[in-house]
């Protein structure tokens, strides 16, 4: 131990220089992010969740969520769509051409090469950018989940185990309050073999009164509480819905860009 | 204790052991610096500079740039920049500038900030011949009617593009605008100075 004091500096080192690559760095990236510009709209983005969802978020947290389910959409590329919005002075020839190649799966070059041989011969066509990957092909997301999307979230809830559905657009896939509600109460009653465990404990079951709660929880056939009973959320469990609600990834960021598709299949 | 002392203790009698200092081998020396450039080459392909705006699968600010959905005005624009960098900017260069003695700059020119465009766009329809004055210079030009074979929108977006760019901010200019114009003066012989300063702005 000749030189024993330098380990203190040298532990200072190591533990400065990791603390500035991953904390003082990612702050100086990310820290000051504010909402950002919707593309090609005026609208901001992530809207500000009010009220019960931004409780929700704790509710999710304290029943560890996040274990079995993620809220991040992952991207694998990206390519061009072109589209034939009008066919122009010589429709026979567009159309001709256009059904000789290829308009999907483009890279950027390709489509432009593509749209200017269409608009040579008076069509005119918009390009579409298409995001591609195993989480949007699943019907998850329509782009990747970027830092904008977790601005309001504290902690951010990522998750790193897919033994449930990523969360991060459920605001959009599955929009109905009740249908959540019965599916925290009962997961089988909704999704069938689902493997999530009943959360029984932010509900109330009791006894019937003069009229049901406007609350009281609409279930499917053959899965309704037993006669003269209801179900009614805590007010932990309409946190947590509201929360899943506000989960919409959908707006095309200057980071994430994409083309929204107008016409929902 | 130095190794002179060292050597004269008898083994087993206890003088402490002690690192001796040795140059690192020059193959690990070589071998890192090799890893350091492999990395330093692997962030450049992947890092897109450790830009906060840049996520996989891009790999660069001007990749996403490319692929940022364009619509309306910024549409225009860049078929304009398109437009232009393949049939003005060779002579009047990519940032306007002009090329001495062969094409004036467009960049803060009297002709393309004002506050028409009826001049300006005569000029690549029908060519340019002769003196002319641009920010106080005197050029002898003689310019084709590079913009006859262009569409009218094409035409529209590369001189919306010249008005608007490089410390431009003149208005915009339409396909139709351009469709009007074009059907005054198309065929007409190359344009002189006094003939673009008799029509109006």
């Amino acid at each position: 131990m000749k030189n024993g004091f330098s380990v203190f500096p040298a532990a200072f080192i190591a533990l400065g220089l990791s603390w500035c690559g991953f904390v003082l760095g990612p702050a100086k990236q990310l820290g000051t992010e504010k909402q950002a510009a919707v593309l090609n709209s005026s609208d901001t983005y992530p809207i500000q969740p009010t009220g019960y969802a931004t409780l929700g978020l704790q509710v999710y947290r304290a029943n560890g969520c996040a274990a079995c389910h993620t809220e991040q959409v992952r991207q694998d590329g990206v390519a061009c769509e072109v589209v034939l919005v009008k066919a122009g002075k010589n429709p026979a020839a567009v159309s001709n051409l256009v059904s000789t190649l290829k308009l999907t799966g483009l890279t950027k070059d390709e489509a432009d090469a593509v749209s200017d041989q269409i608009t040579a011969l008076g069509g005119s066509v918009e390009t579409h950018i298409v995001p591609v990957g195993v989480d949007i092909a699943r019907g998850w997301g329509a782009r990747q989940s970027v830092a904008a999307d977790f601005l309001y979230n504290d902690p951010v809830q990522l998750g790193s185990l897919r033994a449930g559905p990523d969360l991060a657009n459920i605001g959009i896939r599955d929009p109905d309050m009740n249908w959540q509600l019965v599916h925290l109460y009962a997961p089988s009653a909704v999704a069938k073999n689902s493997a999530m465990p009943p959360f029984r404990f932010l509900f109330e079951v009791r006894k019937l009164g003069d009229a049901p709660s406007p609350d009281a929880l609409q279930f499917p056939q053959g899965f309704a509480p037993a006669a003269g009973s209801e179900v009614v959320p805590t007010p932990e469990a309409k946190q947590i819905v509201a929360y899943l609600l506000s989960l919409k990834a959908d707006a095309p960021l200057y980071e994430a860009p994409f083309t929204p598709v107008t016409t929902k299949p | 204790m130095n190794d002179e002392a060292r050597s004269n203790c008898p083994v087993g009698t206890g003088g402490e052991p002690e690192a001796t200092r040795s140059a690192v081998p020059m193959g690990i020396v070589v071998l890192t610096f090799a890893l350091l450039f492999l990395g330093g080459v692997y962030f450049d392909h992947h890092s897109g500079w450790f830009n906060a705006r840049v996520y996989s699968p891009y790999v660069s600010g001007e990749q996403l740039e490319l692929y940022q959905p364009k619509s309306g005005a910024a549409a225009a624009l860049a078929q304009g920049k398109k437009v232009y960098e393949t049939v003005c900017g060779i002579c009047h260069g990519p940032d306007g500038m002009g090329k001495p003695g062969q094409a004036p700059p467009l960049a803060g020119s009297e002709w393309v900030n004002a506050g028409g465009f009826h001049r300006l766009a005569q000029i690549p329809l029908d060519g340019l011949n002769g003196d002319l004055q641009v920010e106080g210079k005197d050029w002898n030009l003689n310019m084709a009617p590079m913009g006859a074979a262009l569409s009218d929108s094409d035409l529209a977006a590369v001189l919306t593009y010249i008005r608007s760019s490089w410390g431009n901010k003149a208005g915009p200019v339409s396909a139709d605008d351009v469709k009007a114009i074009r059907a005054v003066v198309a065929g007409h012989p190359a344009v002189n100075a006094g003939q673009l300063n008799s029509i109006p702005e």
